[in-house]
């Protein structure tokens, strides 16, 4: 009488999914908020510091990203990123498609808010794939190519034009930016959100207000930071030489493989951290 | 005074989506029924039993429905009116009618809820929701051959909060308004989680509190909660659906930690 009164056997290609269930389910909470969403913070006020385009004013976002590449053993840290985010993205498309949206019938601020949790979900996993596809492995999708340079081979610094050139070149590029970058920052604060009462850390209706509230200017902050960034992007002059920096960086690329970054301006690729190689 | 079409002002006007059987396609009737002061979905769901006959003047069968207590408490008569899951005991037409539904434009919709299978046109299979209620031990295990003695003692404010809690009459409002709990999937759904927190904030009832919560933890358990909130804002009862989800999701979160470093 008290056996499982599910009303139909689990599905056998679900058998990984079922066995393992709620740890499954909370670790996919976890990772949205550590590493992901933790990172996402972090490379965001990076960005922020490129703002300084939008009134003219040289910016900071060079030394930013150097100090960033100069990080020891970066490799491992790339590493787990990726993997923290395949995990969740691999596991929020399954969740994605366990529910049915609603929201013609129960129009509830509530309702639309669960059903763009997960549309921006999608649409920020399709983002992060072609950021990081383009950007860092560095694909040539469909001629869509945008090699991050730090430096060009003479020492000149390339970060913020590179993004500038990235951005300012092709409205496609820039809508996906936009539409890529407001999503991650909503599908994070919601996602704290939501966690909180997943983990059962914000119980009462009360506390889930007052909590909404410290997402919400979570979420307003990253997306200031976020806005900053894209406009500084746009904002900024590519100057000549950086021109000329930027096409001999991408020749060079072309022909080894290899970008120039960092202080001693020694071409490398970033796996090879150790001088001696 | 709504209408000057006499009409539409002396009749309700009823859309309702019928099924012969449960495996029997569905299809839309209209119905009208001479308005009288003070009906409600059910009293007029009687009068179309009485003169089963669409807008047409078709003759056709009775519409069937479910109903018992017709004072909201059973929950036996949800189902779904325009388009929103309720009771259609406490489905006023007067205050329908205000709200500009019941003229030949704008009929009165009847649906069966979606997330349980179709007996017959209205009448919904609800058992659904009574088998998760055993699987979670929805009950104070008191039954034995020796005297207990007397019960323990349980704060106002606790008594507060469960009263909100026992309010719960398994009508599955909250069910068909969730995004995540669907007809052929397994999710436990609101009320049962609700139902879970009644009890194992029970004196006595909270015995039984690890078995609950290693359900709670199942494929299909609190975990597939998707926090859209909709089950708290249809709940007829005013049932606090959303405390109990994150209760018991503390509650679980510190049941599986013990698990983990105490657990076998």
């Amino acid at each position: 009488m008290s056996e499982h009164a599910t009303t139909q056997s689990p599905k056998t290609s679900q058998g990984f999914l079922d066995k393992h269930h709620f740890l499954l389910r909370r670790l996919h909470s976890l990772s949205g908020i550590v590493p992901v969403g933790l990172f996402v913070c972090m490379h965001l006020f990076t960005n922020f510091q490129l703002a300084p385009a939008l009134v003219g004013k040289a910016n900071t976002f060079q030394h930013e990203v150097e100090f960033i590449h100069s990080l020891p053993a970066l490799v491992i840290i790339e590493v787990s990123l990726w993997l923290g985010i395949g995990f969740h993205a691999a596991l929020g498309l399954v969740y994605t498609f366990t529910g049915k949206a609603n929201v013609k019938c129960y129009s509830y601020m509530d309702n639309v808010r669960y059903t763009l949790q997960r549309v921006t979900g999608i649409l920020a996993l399709i983002f992060i794939f072609l950021h990081i596809a383009t950007l860092r492995w560095r694909w040539n999708l469909g001629g869509w190519f945008t090699p991050f340079f730090v430096e060009g081979p003479d020492g000149t610094p390339l970060v913020a034009a590179t993004t500038a050139h990235a951005l300012q070149g092709s409205a496609l590029v820039l809508t996906l930016y936009i539409v890529g970058v407001f999503s991650v920052v909503y599908h994070w604060a919601n996602g704290l959100w939501t966690a909180a009462i997943t983990w059962g850390l914000t119980v009462s209706v009360q506390a889930q207000k007052r909590w909404g509230y410290v997402c919400l200017a979570l979420g307003l902050v990253l997306a200031i930071f976020s806005a900053g960034a894209i406009g500084g992007a746009l904002r900024y002059p590519i100057s000549e030489k950086e021109t000329a920096a930027y096409k001999a960086s991408v020749e060079h690329y072309k022909q080894t493989g290899e970008i120039f970054h960092g202080g001693g301006h020694t071409p490398a690729t970033i796996e090879t951290t150790s001088p001696d190689q | 005074m709504i209408a000057k079409n006499p009409d539409s002002q002396n009749s309700v006007h009823f859309k309702i989506k019928r099924q012969d059987g449960p495996d029997k396609p569905a299809y839309w009737q209209t119905f009208d029924v001479p308005y009288k002061p003070n009906l409600n979905v059910i009293s007029c769901l009687q009068a179309i039993a009485a003169n089963p006959t669409t807008s047409e003047g078709q003759e056709t069968t009775v519409v069937v429905w479910d109903c018992n207590c017709l004072e909201e408490v059973c929950g036996a008569c949800t189902m779904v009116i325009n388009g929103t899951a309720r009771q259609s005991c406490s489905a006023l037409i007067d205050q329908m009618r205000e709200q500009g539904f019941g003229s030949r434009e704008n009929p009165i919709v009847l649906e069966p809820m979606t997330k349980f299978p179709v007996v017959r046109d209205l009448w919904v299979d609800r058992s659904r929701m009574f088998k998760q209620l055993l699987r979670l031990k929805a009950w104070v295990p008191i039954d034995g051959t020796h005297k207990l003695g007397a019960g323990p003692k349980e704060s106002p404010e606790m008594q507060d909060e469960r009263y909100q809690l026992s309010r719960c009459m398994t009508c599955g409002c909250c069910l068909e308004a969730c995004p995540q709990y669907l007809k052929d999937n397994h999710f436990i759904g609101a009320n049962a989680i609700g139902q879970t927190l009644y009890f194992n904030e029970h004196e006595t009832g909270k015995n039984l509190q690890g078995e609950r919560l290693d359900v709670m933890m199942e494929p299909g358990g609190i975990s597939d909660c998707g926090n859209a909130q909709n089950c708290v804002k249809v709940c007829p009862k005013e049932v606090p659906l959303t405390l109990a989800i994150a209760k018991v999701g503390r509650q679980v979160t510190v049941h599986a930690i013990k698990k983990f470093f105490m657990g076998k």
